[in-house]
């Protein structure tokens, strides 16, 4: 197995496996380790088996890189060669770095996924006990329903992968901290990195090309920060500083887009002047104004044109990610923050800019929203339901008038005759059901139930009642059935039903009746079942009248 | 002075807590007056316009999006923002799902430019009361993505049927939003998807949410305080009315009878509910009656629910029932000045003394009530008592 007909990227001498010397060789698929002396591998993983790379904490004698495969189990790796030993780890753990992300393979991605959901919940991985284990239903539709889920999750995960606006204060909201002894702690994070990277395209040139051969990560920012290009008081200094490329490309953004000018003439301050007529109403050679421009050179205009530059970066990066508007009436939108290339204020956009500036639509009168109205026949049975048709008794008014009279006169002249009412039996039963523990009164026993059956009975019946849920739910989604997949499909669940009734239901009912429990646990989840039964029945007859 | 008004008397916790205020009231007395008389109006207006037989959208998706960025953090609502919203909110999720009873909620918060989802849209109000008490202890932090809210509402609110009302509500306290692309296309997407879009503001007024509420149909409000904050909240309990382009359609439920049944019956069969037994805790219990779905014979508890195991939507007729009174709204009183009642100055609900410049008289019984139990019987009672009283009687 030595054959090394592989492309060896990496080979490191004197590195113990189990406390044996050895060489560790990276190659382009998979990473080996073979024993000092010995020409065969006696370890070997492929990239693709690795699930993640542990190293030793810097301050450890040991300096050791741990491989922790997707099975679970680990590889430790111990660098002993005295002068090295840290370089040809940090080596090592580089190389991995870069290639395992290449071979991580969605399949595993799946399983692992699918494991997860098992260890999370317990419910679950009973149910996949219950169901998948013991061959009532197949894995594949086990995990059907289920990673439309995983799927459907994926979009709350990748809540990391959200587009992710820049904030315009991103640069401010750095705030560096005194660190105590005359130097200053900048917490960078994920999201500032690429705020800048987004809004500054020459510094993440800059940094692909220095990370992570000239300068490490940490090295970088900590120059970016020193450098003037950060600071305000943009001196070059010369042409040792990284960033002094960038400043300069900056500057010729900045010009150009002064150049360019403003297009939209409602906010192009150069050209707003007062038109007056000069003395001769207008006769008279009007001078041209000379605006001067002496640009002073202080600190205050470099602070400003820094601003102005940064908004128009940060504007242009944002449109940048998006596809390029359509907006006519868009202002900025330009792929490269140092050009305005797309306002062309045509007149009708013009006309509706100055209508928007005249009129405020607060002081208008407010249009309600149309509504739709309400078309119901017989509102009034709204109130009080619907009223069964009788037989009248009455065929004239007067008959009504009469009998409402002579009801009215009856109980105008009521006397109760309290020793007729009920007799003295029928009373007396009807007192003993209404008293505590008669049989009217059972809504206070309910609780009883629950001490009657012991819990690890009550369990399993939990068991067997998530399980059934699971299947009846595949049957029940089946309906209606109008497609030839459908119809297999509800085929094969009638059976898997039958099947679970026959494996897990006809035990438990056996069990329980060993043991003298003389109420019915059972007899919802039968009824349940029995539904679904008849459910099929009635499907498939009308089947076979409609073939027939 | 603080008595006259009623807005003023329901807060005097307010008036030990802000002592300021009084003082401002000394100086310029009338600019708190004005507002107090502006809101006062709002509310009369609201009653008058009720919208009495139209169409409303019963069957709500409604998605709430709370802001937890940094300006969350400020102390002007005790003991800050974020706190008094999620106790607000849980009082609105109670009364959300009592009112509106086949409807549905989820929540959304946004921080730090970006969304994410609290709870899931769901019928069942526990969930959300849950999640909104574990929520308190969130770090406010970062800028709040209106872009991101709104496009995790709508991709879940796509796909919901045409004839229910899509609906979202957004509480903003802060006033900048981080993007990443143009929001003027995503409203168009909105209107386009026929979702409404409310906004409450805790702030100050912000151009995007009055664009956005405008070109949607929804309502823009900024709170003032907190008792303001509570009730531009219970505005949006209220069903709204369809816009005349949604879709009817018939909509299958079952109503299952509530069964009661004892030990010593022949065919006692104890049951688990399925609904607890998907929960992971550990209150299933077996029980002998509940309510069984008509097409499944699964169990459940407690009703509206919609059928774990076939998918029918189980409720019970006064569910139902309870939507009337959006639809059959109490007719508006009259208003009259106190100085024309003739008999004593007593308001016929409360038996207090009027003292108010104006009273409200049923226009079907005459019946005089004072200004608070106008509000109480058109918000909550949704009767008269006059009326109630005077039918019983021979």
């Amino acid at each position: 197995m030595a054959s090394l007909s592989e492309e060896v990227l990496l080979v490191v001498k004197k590195v113990r496996q189990r406390k044996q010397d050895g060489t560790l060789y990276l190659m382009a698929e998979r990473i080996a380790w073979g024993p000092e002396g010995k020409d065969r591998f006696s370890v070997s993983h492929l990239y693709a088996d690795i699930r993640c790379q542990k190293i030793s904490p810097d301050g450890k004698a040991k300096i050791q890189l741990q491989l922790v495969l997707h099975t679970g189990e680990s590889t430790t790796f111990h660098f002993s060669n005295e002068s090295s030993a840290l370089k040809d780890r940090d080596a090592a753990k580089e190389l991995l770095q870069q290639l395992l992300p290449k071979f991580k393979k969605k399949a595993n991605k799946e399983l692992e996924e699918k494991n997860r959901m098992l260890q999370e919940d317990p419910v679950l991985f009973q149910l996949y006990k219950d169901l998948v284990v013991s061959q009532v239903i197949s894995a594949d539709e086990f995990w059907a329903n289920r990673l439309g889920d995983i799927n459907s999750a994926d979009s709350a995960v990748s809540n990391n992968k959200q587009e992710v606006g820049i904030s315009g204060a991103f640069l401010a909201d750095i705030r560096p901290q005194t660190d105590g002894c005359n130097g200053l702690r900048y917490n960078l994070t994920a999201d500032i990195i690429e705020s800048i990277f987004r809004t500054y395209p020459a510094v993440k040139q800059k940094y692909s090309e220095n990370v992570p051969h000239n300068l490490t990560e940490k090295e970088f920012w900590t120059r970016f920060f020193q450098s003037h290009y950060f600071h305000r008081d943009r001196i070059n200094t010369g042409t040792q500083d990284i960033f002094s490329e960038c400043a300069k490309q900056d500057e010729k953004g900045l010009k150009s887009m002064v150049v360019q000018g403003v297009k939209n003439p409602l906010v192009d301050l150069l050209s707003l002047e007062d038109k007056t007529l000069d003395e001769g109403y207008g006769v008279g050679t009007t001078l041209p104004s000379t605006s001067n421009r002496t640009v002073k050179d202080s600190s205050n205009s470099a602070i400003i044109k820094r601003f102005n530059h940064h908004s128009a970066m940060v504007l242009a990066a944002g449109s940048r990610k998006g596809e390029a508007p359509a907006d006519q009436a868009s202002e900025t939108s330009s792929t490269d923050g140092n050009s305005r290339d797309s306002d062309f204020f045509q007149p009708p956009v013009k006309k509706v800019k100055l209508q928007e500036a005249i009129e405020y639509e607060d002081l208008q009168r407010e249009n309600r929203p149309k509504t739709v109205a309400l078309n119901l026949k017989k509102s009034d049975r709204y109130a009080h339901g619907p009223v069964p048709l009788q037989s009248q008794h009455y065929s004239t008014s007067q008959d009504i008038i009469n009998s409402v009279s002579y009801i009215q006169h009856e109980m105008a002249n009521y006397k109760p005759n309290l020793t007729q009412v009920l007799s003295s039996t029928a009373a007396s039963s009807a007192i003993s059901a209404l008293s505590p523990g008669g049989v009217l009164m059972q809504a206070a026993t309910q609780q009883a139930i629950n001490q009657m059956v012991p819990t690890d009975i009550q369990g399993e019946l939990k068991h067997l009642y998530v399980a059934a849920g699971e299947l009846l739910r595949h049957f029940w989604s089946c309906f209606p059935v109008n497609t030839p997949f459908l119809e297999e499909k509800v085929i094969k669940m009638k059976s898997n039903l039958e099947r679970f009734q026959m494996t897990k239901l006809r035990p438990f009912q056996e069990k329980i009746q060993r043991q003298y429990l003389s109420t019915n646990l059972t007899g919802h989840l039968e009824e349940m079942l029995q539904t679904a039964y008849s459910k099929f029945h009635v499907w498939q007859t009308r089947r076979m009248m409609r073939k027939t | 002075m603080m008595d006259e008004e009623p807005e003023r008397a329901k807060r005097w916790e307010g008036g030990y807590e802000r002592t300021w205020e009084v003082l401002k009231e000394d100086e310029s007395g009338s600019l708190k007056a004005t507002v107090e008389e502006i809101l006062f109006q709002s509310k009369r207006k609201r009653v008058i316009e009720n919208y009495g037989k139209v169409r409303l959208g019963m069957m709500r998706h409604l998605y709430v999006v709370v802001d937890c960025s940094r300006s969350m953090d400020d102390h002007d609502l005790k003991p800050n923002r974020l706190t008094s919203t999620l106790k607000l909110m849980e009082a609105f999720v109670e009364e959300y799902f009592d009112q509106n009873p086949i409807s549905q909620l989820g929540i959304i918060t946004t921080k730090n430019k970006r969304a994410e989802k609290l709870t899931d849209l769901a019928g069942n109000p526990k969930k959300h009361t849950a999640a909104l008490k574990k929520a308190v202890d969130t770090v406010c932090v970062g800028e709040p993505s209106l872009y991101n809210s709104l496009n995790l509402s709508i991709q879940t609110l796509k796909h919901m049927p045409g004839h229910t009302s899509r609906e979202i509500l957004i509480i903003l306290s802060s006033l900048t939003t981080c993007d990443p692309a143009n929001i003027c296309e995503l409203i168009k997407t909105l209107k386009s998807l026929k979702v409404r879009v409310s906004v409450i503001g805790l702030s100050a007024e912000v151009r995007v949410c009055t664009v956005l509420t405008r070109e949607t149909g929804g309502s823009y409000h900024v709170i003032l305080d907190e008792s303001h904050f509570k009730e531009l909240l219970m505005l949006h309990v209220r069903p709204p009315p369809v816009s005349s382009s949604s879709e009817c359609s018939l909509i299958r439920m079952g109503f299952p009878q509530h069964i009661i049944a004892s030990l010593t019956d022949q065919d006692a069969k104890p049951s688990f509910s399925m609904s607890q037994l998907d929960s992971n805790s550990s209150e299933a219990a077996l029980t002998l009656g509940g309510y069984f779905c008509p097409q499944c014979h699964t169990k459940y508890t407690e009703l509206p629910v919609e059928c774990k195991v076939c998918g029918l939507t189980l409720v019970s007729a006064p569910h139902l029932a309870r939507s009337f009174h959006h639809l059959f709204p109490l007719q508006a009183f009259t208003e009259s000045p106190t100085e024309e009642l003739q008999e004593d100055r007593f308001c016929q609900a409360c038996q207090g003394e009027l003292k108010d410049k104006s009273i409200f008289s049923c226009p079907s019984c005459g019946s005089a009530f004072c200004v608070e139990c106008d509000f109480f019987i058109h918000d909550s009672l949704h009767c008269c008592p006059g009326c109630i009283h005077s039918q019983t009687a021979p």
